[in-house]
């Protein structure tokens, strides 16, 4: 299991865990970022990733990218 | 009976283009009650008694942003007739979320898969009949921005209302959640005679609802009587209640998907290449410059600077030429002309100031007219004879024999006036008053339509939401946003589209917090204010104004630090997740759209404050107390004028700032009006004496010069500005907090620079030093306080 914030982009992975508060976590559900969901990094600047969820690129900071674990 | 359809959405999904669509001129904008957020509803084009009400765009009908709330409470207490669900078809498992929660509302509901266009284009199928089935209301494919299905969607709410006859939702959750929802609602719903009703209170309560909870009343022991339940569900699946519901969801989403829709394979999309681009970790910031630069060059410098000139100096002026034929040639000869007259003035003045004509070279004055400095030139006996046959061989030019000249409204309503022999109150009244109060209105109207266009432009193609991307990292740390830029760069033009532009950011904290920072950058109106300082009272040293710049970047970073701690911006600083919608090309229309909305809520909004301050002002100027009897003064009698009686009145205020003196007080009040007010304020009172420049130097030392520059630099910004700060902030506590920080920000800021500037420019430590230093102390306490709202 690794912090989004490293994953090689390019790679689809699926995400293993969600961490963080219950408001964090209820929002990155929404957006597609559950357990089981397959994720794509397309893009990181200075640990701040844009990432393929769901049909649908979603941008993650990096304090937050550090929570979702694939 | 007319019929109410609700438009429900993810953002992003199309919404807005299909209401646009089907309502197309007839809307109502508005605000929902209190709160910021953007509500729409219009006509249906083709049938008037449908009424067609835009929700904000949603991921959930969880109650935790201020759009899903507003969204939630309409649907469950306003009850529409029939809710459209607007589904992205290029984007199907994400956007059924929202779905599998509005089709339990008990309110019919029928779905528009929208960007078919795309869907097809990219190969994939849809086999909509199943959808159908699977989630069992009607599925109807659309296109909003090709008109395509718009008739046959809208067809298909209407009879899904008027049948009235909701469907029931086909969704089970597994077996231990459906028991404890049969608990909840034997225990407190029993009561409800809606089937369908009952069910989503129970859903909501399971989720731990507060709102919910509150909503119905439920008592303490009913509360935990539910939470048992919870909790035995919890423990028998292992996971929390919420999740539990959205991991459901999700799951069942994932079958419907599976059985309705083949993916044709595909590598990256467009949007991803164009990303790979544009939000490159080294070409990011780059293009983002180039963009900047090119928003900022045509709205600002060029076309922006253009329009905001004709509205001022030509529609609202003097008056302007067609089409801008002739007015090179004009202004050519109307300088040449002004520079003779100088010339043979210079002569005439010689001759009377020494009682003879002067046997060589001769100095004669030139006032810069924006900053009112002289400078002196020389000219020959040879100059004066060539000058003077010029002028005695030439009319002044009249700008309408230049091409078709088309005079101001001050001039053309000014000669109406005269004509209908009008009393010289009204006149007064209509022309400085009403007149240059409108025209403060609408003069900015021009430029601030470009600038929209612009923002649309980058909103709707959806590089604006990686602007935020990009940028988020550097402002985040003054609790600024990364969309916060664009206000920023744009106030260094004007405030006023500056302050507007704040729309794009969502976040509402961070959308105030950039209100109210964004004046503090200096505005082209305040560049001939800082000229006029920076020569008269600094000699015209270079270094002036570039540090008003630095001061109003310093300002906005402090600002941002303090005010983020403060209770006013408290709780957690949101962690940063946001969609980025694929890239496309926006019509026409929709740009046009915005920008026309976004500008007439600022005439709208803002004008009625900036007309009203205008004639306020205008009356304080023009009128004052005359051998004992109110009067009407001219221009240059400002000195006994109720504004000169105000601002003796408050001088003691500016008194630890360096200028107590009600000159300096007087023009920081026009300067409200329009910061430029402050030039020609200041030339009138200290123009008696003749030379501007030396009498404003002697009324002012290094230290009091600097202390009212930056007081006017960082004060409340003019009418017109704080008009959108209104406007903007939508909320008359939040208006005046503004205004208010901004006032006292610079009052402090003034003051350190007078009582420590006067320590450096050999005054030599003073008690009123002490003040300076506990004022530095204030700003530092401000910065370096611990968080306690915030804390981590």
């Amino acid at each position: 299991m690794m912090p989004l914030v490293v994953a090689p982009a390019g790679e689809e992975q699926m995400i293993k865990r969600i961490g963080g508060s219950e408001e964090v976590k209820r929002h990155l559900q929404e957006l597609g970022f559950v357990p089981g969901a397959y994720v794509t990094v397309v893009n990181e600047i200075s640990g701040n990733v844009i990432v393929n969820v769901k049909e649908s690129r979603v941008a993650v900071d990096k304090q937050l990218a550090q929570k979702i674990f694939v | 009976m007319g019929i109410r359809i609700a438009l429900a959405g993810n953002p992003n999904c199309g919404k807005t283009t299909l209401f646009n669509a089907l309502t197309g001129s007839n809307q109502f904008v508005g605000n929902w009650p209190g709160v910021t957020v953007e509500y729409k509803e219009g006509k249906y084009k083709s049938n008037k008694e449908v009424t067609i009400v835009d929700l904000p765009g949603i991921y959930s009908l969880s109650p935790y942003t201020l759009e899903e709330v507003v969204s939630r409470n309409y649907l469950i207490d306003q009850k529409p007739e029939a809710i459209i669900n607007v589904i992205d078809g290029t984007n199907l498992e994400r956007n059924l979320y929202l779905t599998t929660q509005v089709v339990e509302l008990g309110i019919p509901v029928v779905i528009a898969i929208n960007m078919m266009d795309v869907v097809e284009k990219n190969g994939d199928k849809i086999n909509t009949a199943k959808l159908s089935e699977e989630i069992g209301v009607p599925v109807v494919e659309i296109s909003a921005l090709k008109n395509r299905g718009l008739k046959e969607i809208v067809d298909c709410a209407i009879k899904a209302a008027r049948e009235a006859d909701p469907q029931s939702p086909k969704h089970r959750f597994a077996g231990s959640v459906e028991h404890a929802f049969a608990h909840i609602e034997e225990l407190c719903l029993h009561d409800m005679t809606d089937e369908n009703v009952q069910r989503w209170y129970a859903i909501k309560l399971f989720e731990r609802d507060e709102k919910i909870q509150e909503k119905l009343g439920l008592s303490q022991d009913v509360i935990a009587h539910i939470n048992k339940d919870i909790e035995s569900c919890e423990k028998e699946l292992d996971d929390d209640a919420e999740s539990i519901i959205t991991g459901e969801r999700y799951n069942y989403i994932g079958t419907i998907i599976n059985g309705c829709v083949k993916k044709a394979a595909k590598g990256m999309t467009t949007s991803d290449k164009i990303d790979q681009v544009v939000t490159n970790r080294w070409l990011a910031l780059p293009i983002f410059a180039i963009v900047m630069y090119l928003v900022y060059y045509i709205s600002v410098t060029t076309v922006g600077g253009w329009a905001t000139d004709w509205a001022n100096d030509g529609v609202f002026g003097d008056g302007w030429h067609l089409f801008a034929i002739g007015t090179s040639a004009y202004t050519e000869d109307a300088d040449e002309y002004a520079g003779n007259q100088l010339i043979v003035d210079g002569y005439d003045a010689y001759v009377e100031e020494n009682g003879k004509k002067p046997t060589g070279d001769f100095e004669y004055p030139v006032e810069d007219e924006e900053t009112l400095e002289v400078t002196y030139e020389t000219a020959s006996l040879e100059d004066y004879k060539e000058a003077k046959s010029y002028m005695d061989s030439t009319e002044e030019p009249d700008p309408a024999d230049y091409g078709i000249w088309i005079p101001g409204v001050p001039v053309f309503v000014e000669s109406a006036l005269d004509a209908a022999h009008c009393n010289d109150v009204v006149k007064s009244l209509i022309l400085d008053g009403i007149v240059a109060g409108v025209g403060a209105v609408l003069g900015f109207v021009p430029q601030i339509l470009i600038l929209f266009i612009f923002l649309a432009f980058l909103e709707a193609c959806g590089y604006m939401a990686r602007v935020a991307f990009i940028m988020d990292r550097i402002f985040r740390k003054f609790g600024l946003s990364g969309k916060s830029f664009i206000p920023m760069l744009i106030g260094t033009g004007c405030g006023i589209p500056g302050i507007m532009a704040s729309r794009t950011i969502e976040s509402d904290r961070d959308r105030k917090m950039t209100i109210m920072t964004t004046t503090f950058i200096p505005c082209g109106a305040k560049l001939p204010f800082i000229a006029m300082v920076a020569g008269a009272i600094f000699g015209g040293a270079s270094w002036v104004a570039p540090s008003a710049y630095f001061l109003g970047i310093g300002a906005i970073i402090i600002s941002g630090i303090m005010l983020k701690k403060t209770k006013l911006f408290a709780g957690d600083p949101a962690p940063f997740v946001m969609e980025l919608p694929a890239y496309h090309w926006p019509t026409l229309g929709n740009v046009l759209r915005s920008m026309w909305e976004r500008g007439w809520s600022f005439i709208k909004k803002a004008g009625t404050i900036i007309l009203l301050s205008t004639i306020v002002i205008w009356f304080l100027t023009f009128f004052g107390m005359v051998d004992g009897s109110i009067q009407m003064l001219e221009e240059d009698q400002i000195d006994v004028s109720f504004l000169a009686t105000v601002g003796k009145a408050f001088a003691w205020l500016f008194a630890p700032l360096g200028f107590g003196n009600w000159q300096a007080t007087v023009a920081s009040v026009t300067g409200l009006v329009a910061k430029e007010n402050i030039v020609g304020t200041l030339g009138i009172i200290y123009g008696a004496s003749g030379d501007v420049y030396a009498t404003m130097a002697a009324a002012f030392t290094a230290a009091s010069g600097f202390a009212f520059l930056a007081f006017n630099l960082l004060c409340a910004p003019c009418f017109a500005a704080m008009g959108a700060i209104k406007r903007e902030m939508n909320n008359t506590k939040w208006f005046w907090t503004a205004i208010g920080y901004q006032c006292g920000f610079a009052w402090i800021v003034a003051l350190i620079c007078y009582q420590v500037g006067k320590v450096f420019t050999g005054e030599g430590f003073t008690f009123g030093t002490i003040f300076g230093i506990a004022g530095i102390c204030l700003i530092v306490y401000g910065l370096v306080r611990k968080d306690k709202y915030n804390a981590k």
